[in-house]
């Protein structure tokens, strides 16, 4: 167990670093003038050449790599070319807010797709399921920012309900800073129910079909004891795996809720980097939202583990 | 064993009919079923794929959905488990009767312990604590034979062998006392001699319990072995009913017969013969007459079989749903006689040159490869990580095979039978060691196309074995078609001709696979192997997934094209009567190694290796003297080893002789005429004992009415 | 379990009368749609791009049904002109991305080894980037391009379908049928051509179809964020952008196109699963013993 985490931990280091050379190229070596940028659209050739100095844009690219590479490990990210500070504290403002979001939203994901699967699965092809599986139909059907916009359109024009978008401030009070949440947790909520829902009824309705359910049932045990004692534990194992894949979505679709809800986190704060060609914040906002994808991922097969005696007990 | 308990009624079924919604109006599953289980014996359900069994073990223990339709009663100790609404059943189920199932890998829930599993049902039916459930689980795992039960009850299913998992399961549905227990094939999944372990500990708890028992299966020698009462089912009515001895030695139903006459038997000094298949195959539910349901398959029909027949009693307790069973019973199962090539003569021919030699093939395995398939299989979850584990799956086996002859293999599951047979015809790579064929190396690359074509396979599965997507046609001439030169325009005839060799109709040439019967699809799996003009066959298990009536139609298909062809076969499989049946020669497999080959007389008589011993008493007999007979006891459930230095069997071994065996690799004996046995007990000394312990099967008969020799 | 999954594909009319509802109703909207994508100027009357001053911001009516934008643009003209785009835009990247995947997964599944190691590491790579960060990565550093984000969108979901069709291919190299093939001496090619690609094909088409919603909504999103189709042409995705400003005063601009593409991936997830009803080959096995 402990060598299959370290495992798992090795490979993620390995797979960041390819990305970091990935991320570095991209942004670094493809067109598109860094020192242009920097030094403005009207500078002459003679400033462009001292800035393209000054940030080293004339060495070797694996040199500029080994630069950037050994500032990030030690948590120099640079500086932002556009706003002129350094990476760092910017990024980790918009991470704090953007965590929140994201929690809040997987954890509804979780609870309310896995309630929703395992009673379709259990009302199979009836009324009940069939409400449930429609519901969710919807919710994947819309792209994210439609969803964002409807809510806006009923829950802060209409009905007046929530603010539309911006971040509260915890010195007017928790609900206050809570109401600014509701409506993008509940956008990505509702965009990423489907996945876990559905998933988690197929394989729950496999499960329930399986020989150890029968013979549970065979023992004369109560329904109830049938359903969550024996067959969610195992349905629940692929349901652990795509909740991991949730997190890459949810870090998508936070890029997009959050610019339709003006909220400042990282993905706002990337979409803004991108248009401004902003280099340095892109290669540190993209590699943290990978490192942590990876990280989710890792947490996704430890949890498999745990629940699966196959994998703690070769 | 404290005397059995006066004759009291367990079940009693009256009028069990079962049907199913289908597309065009119900599908009666069952029909008008009666019997009765006592206390303290054995009624055994036997009956082919599709006769119902199952659907019977479910509606006696109460476990029909509500997407079955019942009718009729069935009164365990006396109340209807039939009419009882779902909880009152809920309550009996467990309490009243256990039930244990076929597959015990997937039976067991991979995620709880043994202990969560086995207290489970006496922690709710019961309100006992879990402190005193688990003392309670702790003796009954130690009466079903479990050793260590302390230990066991911290462990997951998948750490146990497939024995101790149905010895699990059997201990789960005893901790609450029932009085009475179905078991639904609960050794099909198991190798012979853990199956043999099995049914003594039945019958053992059985006695000493006083229980009633329902037994399903669809093995007679299975029936003959542990039921006081068996009950033939054919297409959901009950054919033939009654006491054991009376319908094994004097079947009055011709399904009985023809099921009886189509088993291959396991005897060493006899004359080659042709089995006797049942030709066609069983109606669907859906298509089943008025009349006798048995009538297009019976050889002795007549129109008054189209009538509506009773189950009617001819002796005290045996009944027949057949009016000619009268005249039938002394009339023997018609066998198309056909003689065959003496094996004298067969010998003289093949001792002439080897057509194909494997010399000391090693193959080892990852377990991780393996593993994963099996686990996904099961459960349809990836695996995303498992610890791998190397396996030999063979460990330097050397043999030839002469032109014209069959070599059988035999050996359990995890023996490496498989592995051999495809490194030898080159489906995977070996690690080490040779394969020549007509003299060639054919480990080397340039010899591929011309071995392609002279050495080809037939598989097990006839649900893989070919390609759903493709008309068998097609599938044959593509065979034809890759290693020879016929003009498009004799194709056709070319495949149809292949379609006679092997009994099928012409018409199968535009059929898809799933339009054909299993037995069909093997034999269409023949022909395409045929389509190369090959030498050689690898016969890999052929006729495993196949019901016995079918199989004898594909063992007498291998059989007569192997003396037309003069072909030469290696053909694998787990179940030594039929190897026996075809084979000239038998090598027998443990644990990648081969611990004995000879002449299927040979090794078929002492001395044997203690392995084949074991196995050939392991394996039931439908002959009914040969019931009570004392079996040699292997040691453990498990094939234990890998890491053993010395003999692969040592730690099973009923005749181990001391640490030798443990430590030292057993020498090769070489016995008369080739019999090769690798063992550290010296021949003469294994011959006489076990000539003396153990009677041998030479004088094993058939029974008269079904052998068809007169 | 179900005689109509398991029959070839070639006995078409049989086949017909079983196809499940779902598959109707979610053909004939996807139908529908893609009729009327194409036949955009036929069907209405309006340009997508004539300014109107007069009539702008004007609520759906009789003339404009949809209603008009903040230059007077017809709505309805724009968002069947945009379907086009959107449409277009989700078929291709999914091409784009089989093209890739199905070769990849089957050589991978095939031939496994270090080439399948190598193979898995890279898609590895790839999956480690959340499904848009690949799309704002390669579109960060270039101008906007319809073609770029197509292309963009398609690379990132080949990992999911090369995982795929290789863990499918998998299942099948142990199908005796494989081994039959491979006894009698035939090559990579045929066998990957003939004997699996035929039996994967009802996965692949099935998700295929489901990848095109994935693939049409990854695009709008694209679009949305402003790096997908450019003005003046314009998709679903842009124009629920350009809408943003006015949702107070004109939300049927951004209401319009976003419910049309609801209506189309329903209707194509429909199509999808009732496909999969019809085809999936794990729907089929569950029936055996």
């Amino acid at each position: 167990m402990l060598a299959y985490v370290l495992r798992r931990l090795l490979a993620i280091v390995g797979i960041l670093f390819v990305m970091s050379i990935l991320i570095f190229g991209i942004t670094q070596i493809l067109p598109g003038n860094v020192a242009s940028i920097v030094a403005g659209q009207f500078a002459s050739d003679e400033v462009i050449a001292a800035v393209e100095n000054r940030l080293g844009l004339n060495d070797p690219a694996y040199v500029q790599y080994l630069r950037w590479i050994s500032g990030v490990l030690i948590g120099d990210f640079g500086q932002s070319i556009i706003m002129d500070r350094p990476v760092a504290p910017l990024i980790a403002d918009a991470l704090a807010a953007s965590a929140v979001l994201a929690v809040a939203s997987l954890v509804l994901v979780a609870i309310f797709g896995i309630l929703f699967g395992v009673i379709s699965a259990i009302r199979e092809n009836r009324p009940t399921d069939q409400a449930i599986s429609t519901f969710t139909y919807l919710g994947i059907s819309v792209p994210e920012f439609f969803w964002g916009i409807v809510m806006i359109i009923v829950f802060a024009r209409y009905l007046g309900l929530f603010p539309s978008g911006g971040i509260g401030d915890m010195s007017d009070g928790f609900m206050s800073w809570a109401s600014y949440l509701v409506l993008p947790t509940l956008t990505l909520t509702f965009t990423l129910i489907a996945h876990v829902s559905r998933l988690t009824r197929s394989s729950m309705i496999e499960a329930m079909r399986s020989n150890y359910v029968r013979n549970a049932r065979a023992k004369g045990l109560p329904e109830r004891d049938v359903i969550f004692g024996h067959a969610l534990r195992n349905a629940l194992l692929p349901t652990i795996t795509i909740l991991a894949i949730d997190v890459g979505w949810l870090v998508g679709g936070i890029v997009v809720v959050e610019t339709v809800f003006s909220y400042p986190g990282l993905g706002r704060l990337l979409v803004f980097a991108i248009e401004r060609q902003d280099l340095p914040l892109i290669q540190a906002s993209i590699l943290l939202i990978a490192a942590i994808y990876g990280l989710a991922n890792l947490m996704a097969d430890l949890l498999y583990a745990f629940f699966n005696p196959r994998i703690r007990y070769g | 064993m404290s005397g059995r308990p006066s004759n009291a009624r367990l079940l009693e079924v009256r009028g069990l009919n079962v049907s199913y919604e289908g597309r065009e109006g119900p599908v009666r599953a069952i029909e008008d079923l009666d019997f009765h289980v006592d206390a303290g014996e054995t009624l055994a359900i036997v009956g082919e794929s599709g006769s119902g069994k199952s659907t019977v073990a479910m509606a006696v223990s109460g476990l029909l959905g509500s997407e079955a339709q019942v009718a009729g009663t069935a009164e365990l100790l006396g109340r209807d488990v039939i009419s009882a609404p779902e909880a009152e059943r809920r309550r009996r189920r467990g309490v009243e009767v256990g039930i244990v199932f076929q597959d015990p890998f997937t039976s067991l829930n991979p995620g709880l312990t043994v202990a969560r599993q086995v207290t489970e049902g006496l922690i709710h039916h019961r309100k006992v604590s879990p402190g005193k459930a688990r003392r309670r689980a702790l003796d009954v795992l130690g009466e079903v034979g479990l050793q260590e039960p302390e230990q066991l009850l911290e462990l997951y299913p998948h750490q146990l062998s497939g024995g101790m998992q149905q010895r699990v399961l059997i201990a789960s549905a005893l901790m609450c006392d029932p009085k009475f227990l179905v078991l639904d094939e609960p050794t099909t999944a198991l190798d012979v001699t853990i199956e043999a372990r099995i049914l003594d500990l039945l019958d053992d708890i059985r006695r000493r319990r006083g229980l009633g028992m329902l037994f399903i299966t669809h093995n007679l020698g299975v029936v003959n072995r542990i039921a006081d009462r068996v009950c033939v089912l054919y297409s959901g009515r009950i054919a033939e009913i009654g006491r054991k001895t009376e319908v094994l030695t004097l079947p009055r139903h011709p399904y009985t017969k023809g099921l009886l006459a189509s088993l291959p038997v396991l005897a060493a000094n006899r004359e080659r013969h042709s089995l006797a298949p049942i030709p066609g195959q069983m109606p669907q539910p859906g298509d089943r007459s008025a009349g006798c349901v048995f009538r297009p398959r019976c050889p002795f029909s007549e129109a008054r079989c189209e009538e509506p027949q009773a189950l009617v009693r001819v002796e005290e307790s045996q009944s027949v749903r057949c009016w000619k069973a009268d005249l039938v019973v002394d009339l023997p199962w018609p066998v198309e006689r056909r003689q065959r090539v003496s094996r004298k003569r067969l010998d003289d021919e093949t001792d002439t040159k080897p057509l194909l030699v494997a010399q000391d093939l090693r193959k080892t395995f990852r377990g991780a490869a393996i593993r994963k398939t099996i686990w996904r299989r099961r459960f349809g979850i990836p695996l995303p990580y498992q610890p791998r584990r190397v396996v030999r799956a063979i460990n330097g086996v050397s043999l030839d095979i002469m032109e014209g002859e069959v070599l059988g293999l035999v050996g359990e599951s995890g023996s490496g039978k498989s592995t051999l047979g495809q490194a030898i015809v080159r489906l995977i790579e070996v690690d080490s060691g040779k394969v020549l064929f007509q003299g060639q190396d054919v480990t080397t690359l340039s010899q591929e196309r011309d071995f392609r074509s002279k050495a080809q396979v037939v598989f097990q599965n006839p649900d893989s074995s070919l390609n759903p997507r493709r008309a068998i046609g097609p599938a044959i001439a593509r065979a034809v078609m890759l290693h020879s030169t016929v003009r498009r325009a004799d194709m056709r005839s070319q495949v149809e001709a292949l379609l006679d060799r092997v009994g099928l109709p012409r018409s199968f040439y535009d059929r898809y696979p799933h339009q054909l019967s299993g037995g069909e699809r093997q034999r269409v799996g023949i022909a395409r192997a045929l389509a190369t003009r090959p030498r050689f066959i690898l016969c890999d298990e052929p006729t495993s997934a196949l019901d016995v009536s079918v199989q004898a139609t594909v063992l007498n298909v291998l059989a007569d094209l192997r003396e037309e062809e003069r072909l030469s076969y290696l053909f694998i499989s787990h179940d030594l009567s039929v190897v026996a049946h075809i084979s000239d020669r038998v090598a027998v497999m443990y644990a990648g190694n081969i611990v004995e080959i000879g002449t299927t007389e040979q090794v078929l008589a002492p001395p044997f290796h203690p392995y084949t011993e074991a196995l050939l008493s392991a394996i039931p007999r439908t002959d009914p003297g040969t019931a009570e007979r004392s079996r040699i006891a292997l040691r453990s459930d498990a094939p234990v080893g890998g890491e053993a230095t010395g003999c692969p069997f040592s730690g099973r071994c009923p005749r181990r002789i001391g640490h030798v065996c443990d430590e030292v690799v057993p020498p090769v004996q070489t016995g008369l005429a080739g019999h090769r046995v690798v063992c550290h007990i010296p021949l003469e000394e294994l011959a006489a004992t076990q000539a003396a312990e153990d009677p041998p099967p030479n004088g094993a008969t058939r029974q008269r009415d079904a052998s068809g020799r007169r | 379990m179900d005689e109509i999954a398991e029959a070839p594909s070639g006995r078409g009319w049989r086949m017909l009368r079983h196809i499940p509802g779902k598959l109707r109703i979610g053909g004939g909207i996807v139908l529908l749609l893609i009729v009327l994508a194409i036949l955009a100027p036929i069907v209405t009357m309006h340009s997508p791009t004539q300014i109107n001053v007069v009539e702008r911001l004007s609520p759906p009516n009789a003339v404009f049904w949809f209603g008009t934008d903040e230059y007077g643009r017809d709505v309805f003209a724009r968002v069947l002109h945009g379907g086009r785009l959107s449409l277009a835009m989700g078929f291709a990247a999914t091409l784009i991305t089989f093209l890739f995947g199905v070769p990849l997964g089957l050589i991978a599944g095939y031939v496994g080894g270090r080439l399948d190691g190598l193979l898995m590491r890279a898609m590895d790579v790839l999956m480690s980037f959340p499904p848009i960060m690949l799309g704002l990565l390669i579109l960060a550093v270039t101008d906007p391009s319809l073609w770029k984000s197509i292309l963009a969108v398609g690379i990132v979901y080949v990992p999911v379908v090369v995982r795929l069709v290789r863990s499918r291919t998998m299942e099948l190299v142990h199908e005796e049928y494989i081994l039959a093939a491979r006894a009698r001496g035939e090559g990579l090619a045929y066998i990957l051509a003939r004997e699996i690609l035929p039996n994967a094909w009802p996965m692949i088409i099935v998700e295929a179809s489901l990848r095109v919603t994935f693939a049409i909504l990854l695009a709008a999103a694209l679009s949305f964020l402003g790096m997908g189709a450019q003005p003046p042409s314009s998709d679903w995705g842009l124009m629920i952008s350009e809408a943003r400003p006015f949702v107070n005063q004109a939300p049927w601009i951004a209401l319009a196109p976003g419910f049309v593409m609801c209506i189309a991936v329903v209707g194509i997830n429909l199509f999808g699963d009732g496909l999969r009803e019809m085809l999936d080959p794990r729907l089929k096995s569950k029936g055996g013993a």
